[in-house]
């Protein structure tokens, strides 16, 4: 008799809940100004000397608070700073605090900067964004371990006045200091929590417009809840940011027409259908895709060939780009130069105004000459390159799109495309072994110098040992000479990334958009390129 | 049967150590590092983090310390999870997957023995016919595309359940359903060629001429002699809906383990790899000898301990 029960009980729930759940849906308070939020992925953690991704960012940036705030495209606000002097040639900075509040109630000092800095910097610590640091005194040392974390130039004169010593000037300090590993952090909440700390939202304390509730350490939803003593609250216009992780791009959009969500991101399929919906946006990125050419490549034809200028700039104008980003690679934008577009302004210029025409250009007539005469200067007819590319959806499509264009368009070039995992592209890049490899890089604050860095001939991320000495001399002018002035500085970095395009040291590809969609009663929603994604600080619902 | 019991655990326990060797050593043959910042670490600083968690430690040496570790039950800290121990990761998500696990096999089961019985004893009518092409069509539709329909047609158009999401009972019931389905379409046509078999068989002829209800035949003496085959495909059954539920978590945003297991694999998360092979192996290994043991119970013929007489 038992089996018939059991197959009689189950059926009458399931139907029953079935009927029950269709009569449930709840309809939310709306004289709340609540933004429900979706992301794509978990929150990896909040605990800012160790994170290292943009969802932890922007959480982060949103709940705590910095000696300053990145606003709208990258410009810097006010923060825990009320007041800022330079002085020593750049190399000293005086930051004067506001009196502010964690959400225990204890007041944000200047020693909880000194306690945070320390910490991100303490090898024990093991931060992967301590690197940020360079410049700082001593910075680069006690990451190292070669001196302890006390003797880092940054030091607390009283509760409110901060003083922090440069090795040498960073002209983009102030923007630095809206970063979260920049941060303060309450040494108490640390003590108390020990290896919890920052594991929950109930494992830290708060100093920024939101505070994190709900958060489990591993749970895919939760609420940044306005932070009544936050100094500025009265700018903060949100009761709550809700937040909920949908993986699936599927699933974003259904809660987005449902009405459950106010802002996806979506897939590039997605993209392509709504492309004219009213709530349709390009969302910028600062990360940009590009080839590398192996100079040093094992195999000495390919080294002789990558090594050619001719070569390289017949690979790089052989490729469609126009098409590509339309067909490979939708939302985003043929690469300007290797810096990205928007990232840096100035006089109301962009970077990358100088450079129309140079570098990155597609022709394939002018790519057919130039490969012949390249071909004739090394001495061969035939050239075999294998390209490397991670084994995502969207490096497959463009290895295939480049290895199209590049035989038909190239006479005697046969390509090998060759997917791998991420970190094996990574690892296979640094060591060298890749003919050619295409590279995606992500700025981590809003200046030339986050990309250009990484050409000069010493510099570890140079993986195709491109090398040019007056490039490198502009880069250390920029440094050093030239660091207190920013237009030389500016005149120095756009030289470079010219003659860093005219040999085409590294061939630009696209620059990464992402397609989103938001409600248009959400308005003053910040979206930034770099660092930080998002910040809502200002964000209301009308 | 308790020589024969304490025999198979050794050898469970001798294959999880087997499991977990081979999986170390495997999972230390991909190349990176399982630092999210690797990209723009330089070498120097990639070195003082690898010694910071002993990853520049010979790899027996780190292989001796990760086994007597986990044989106490750590399994160390998360890398993509900063501060976030292994442990507390997976107990923290092994919940949801569990009972939507159980729940899609309660309803693949239940429900597909109803139907293959039904199509059973109405064989070689329209009604048989049908059963047959719906589990058919239920086997070869794979889960995913099933849960996005659902979730298309069920949630979004006629509002009737949550599009996604893990609040409660309604937000379970059409990943269950998804999930459930290819169990179901299995159960049934397991159910219905067993049903068919017994009732052509002499016994059940004699039941019948002794005068038995229609319904009494199938329920005694039928049914429970074509259920025996069904036991073993819950071994089976519980790996697809480990695997199943990776995507069916990922459509319905449902907190589970199933997802978490394929990022830590290409983050390089060496704790979370080792922690979620562990637990997987350890519930198949489990649930195969119960299975086993099930089966003598169910089937007298059957003996655990052949060779103990």
């Amino acid at each position: 008799m038992k089996l018939k029960k059991v197959a009689a009980a189950g059926s009458v729930v399931f139907l029953s809940a079935l009927a029950l759940a269709a009569c449930g849906n709840k309809s939310a308070d709306s004289s709340k100004q609540v933004f429900n939020f979706s992301e794509t992925g978990e929150l990896p953690g909040m605990d800012l000397s160790k994170a290292t991704d943009t969802i932890s960012f922007t959480n982060l940036a949103n709940t705590m608070e910095g000696l300053y705030r990145i606003g709208k495209d990258s410009k810097i606000e006010p923060g825990v700073a009320k007041k800022t002097e330079v002085s020593n040639g750049g190399k000293t900075y005086t930051f004067y605090l506001r009196k502010s509040k964690w959400s225990n109630g204890d007041p944000v000092t200047a020693k909880d900067f000194v306690y945070s800095w320390r910490r991100t910097l303490d090898p024990k610590t093991a931060s992967q964004y301590s690197y940020l640091f360079d410049g700082v005194q001593n910075a680069n040392d006690i990451i190292e371990g070669k001196k302890a974390p006390d003797t880092l130039g940054i030091k607390a004169e009283g509760d409110y006045k901060l003083v922090v010593n440069l090795e040498k000037p960073i002209p983009y300090f102030k923007l630095l200091m809206g970063f979260p590993v920049f941060f303060p952090q309450n040494q108490k909440a640390v003590d108390k929590f020990g290896s919890k700390y920052a594991t929950a939202s109930d494992k830290l304390y708060y100093n920024g417009p939101f505070k994190m509730t709900g958060w489990t350490g591993s749970n895919l939803s939760w609420k940044l809840q306005k932070n009544n003593s936050y100094w500025d609250k009265k700018n903060v216009h949100l009761d709550s940011v809700n937040y909920q992780v949908n993986k699936s791009g599927n699933t974003r959009y259904n809660k987005y027409k449902q009405g459950s969500v106010d802002y996806i991101t979506l897939e590039t399929d997605q993209a392509k259908n709504l492309k004219n919906n009213a709530d349709y946006h390009l969302m910028k990125e600062s990360t940009l895709a590009y080839l590398e050419f192996n100079e040093q490549a094992s195999n000495p034809t390919v080294k002789k060939a990558l090594s050619n200028k001719k070569i390289r700039q017949a690979l790089s104008m052989a490729i469609n780009r126009d098409q590509y980003v339309k067909t490979s690679a939708f939302g985003s934008q043929a690469a300007p130069g290797i810096v990205p577009d928007g990232l840096a302004v100035r006089n109301g210029k962009d970077f990358n105004s100088n450079i129309k025409g140079t570098g990155v250009t597609s022709d394939a007539k002018e790519a057919k000459k130039l490969w012949k005469e390249g071909l004739a200067e090394i001495g061969e007819k035939k050239l075999t390159l294998n390209l490397l590319g991670d084994d995502n959806d969207a490096a497959k499509k463009s290895g295939d799109f480049m290895q199209s264009n590049w035989e038909t368009t190239l006479p005697g070039l046969k390509v090998n495309v060759q997917n791998v995992p991420f970190k094996t592209r990574l690892a296979r890049s640094s060591s060298g072994d890749f003919d050619v490899v295409l590279t995606l890089w992500g700025d981590d604050f809003a200046d030339p110098i986050s990309t250009l860095d990484l050409f000069t001939s010493d510099n570890s991320q140079n993986d195709g040992k491109w090398k040019n000495s007056e490039y490198d001399s502009l880069i250390k002018a920029s440094k050093t000479t030239d660091a207190n002035d920013p237009a030389k500085r500016w005149d120095d970095l756009q030289k470079a990334q010219k003659i860093l395009l005219e040999d085409q040291a590294v061939a630009p590809i696209y620059q990464r958009r992402t397609p989103y969609l938001v409600k248009s009663k959400v308005k003053g929603l910040i979206i930034n390129s770099v660092g930080v994604t998002y910040n809502f600080k200002n964000v209301q619902i009308k | 049967m308790r020589k024969y019991l304490l025999k198979r655990v050794f050898y469970m326990i001798l294959t999880l150590f087997l499991v977990a060797t081979i999986t170390f050593f495997l999972m230390k043959l991909m190349p990176g590092t399982p630092f999210t910042n690797q990209q723009k670490m330089s070498a120097a600083q990639i070195a003082v983090v690898n010694k910071q968690y002993g990853l520049d430690k010979p790899i027996w040496q780190q292989y001796l310390s990760y086994m007597l570790n986990a044989a106490h039950g750590d399994f160390g800290t998360s890398f993509q999870f900063s501060n976030q121990s292994v442990s507390y990761l997976i107990s923290s998500r092994i919940g949801a997957s569990a009972q939507l696990g159980i729940q899609a096999i309660i309803f693949g089961v239940v429900l597909g023995i109803i139907v293959g019985s039904f199509a059973a004893i109405n064989r070689n009518t329209w009604i048989d016919t049908l059963c047959t092409v719906l589990s058919i069509i239920g086997k070869s539709v794979p889960n995913f595309v099933l849960a996005v329909l659902l979730q298309y047609y069920i949630a979004l158009k006629l509002n009737w359940l949550p599009v996604a999401g893990w609040n409660g009972f309604n937000y379970t019931i059409l990943p269950t359903i998804a999930l459930g389905v290819g169990p179901l379409a299995e159960t049934a046509r397991f159910v219905r060629t067993g049903m068919v078999d017994v009732l052509n068989s002499d016994y059940i002829e004699l039941a019948r001429a002794k005068g038995m209800s229609r319904f009494g035949i199938v329920y005694h003496h039928a049914l429970r002699n074509s259920l025996t085959p069904l036991v073993t495909l819950i071994g089976p059954y519980t790996v697809a809906l480990m695997t199943g539920s990776m995507v069916i978590e990922n459509i319905f945003s449902i907190p589970g383990i199933g997802e978490q297991f394929v990022k830590s694999i290409t983050t390089n998360d060496y704790p979370t790899i080792m922690g979620v092979t562990m637990l997987f192996s350890a519930g198949l290994v489990l649930v195969i000898l119960l299975t086993d043991i099930v089966y003598g119970f169910i089937d007298p013929r059957i003996r655990l301990a052949g060779n103990e007489g």
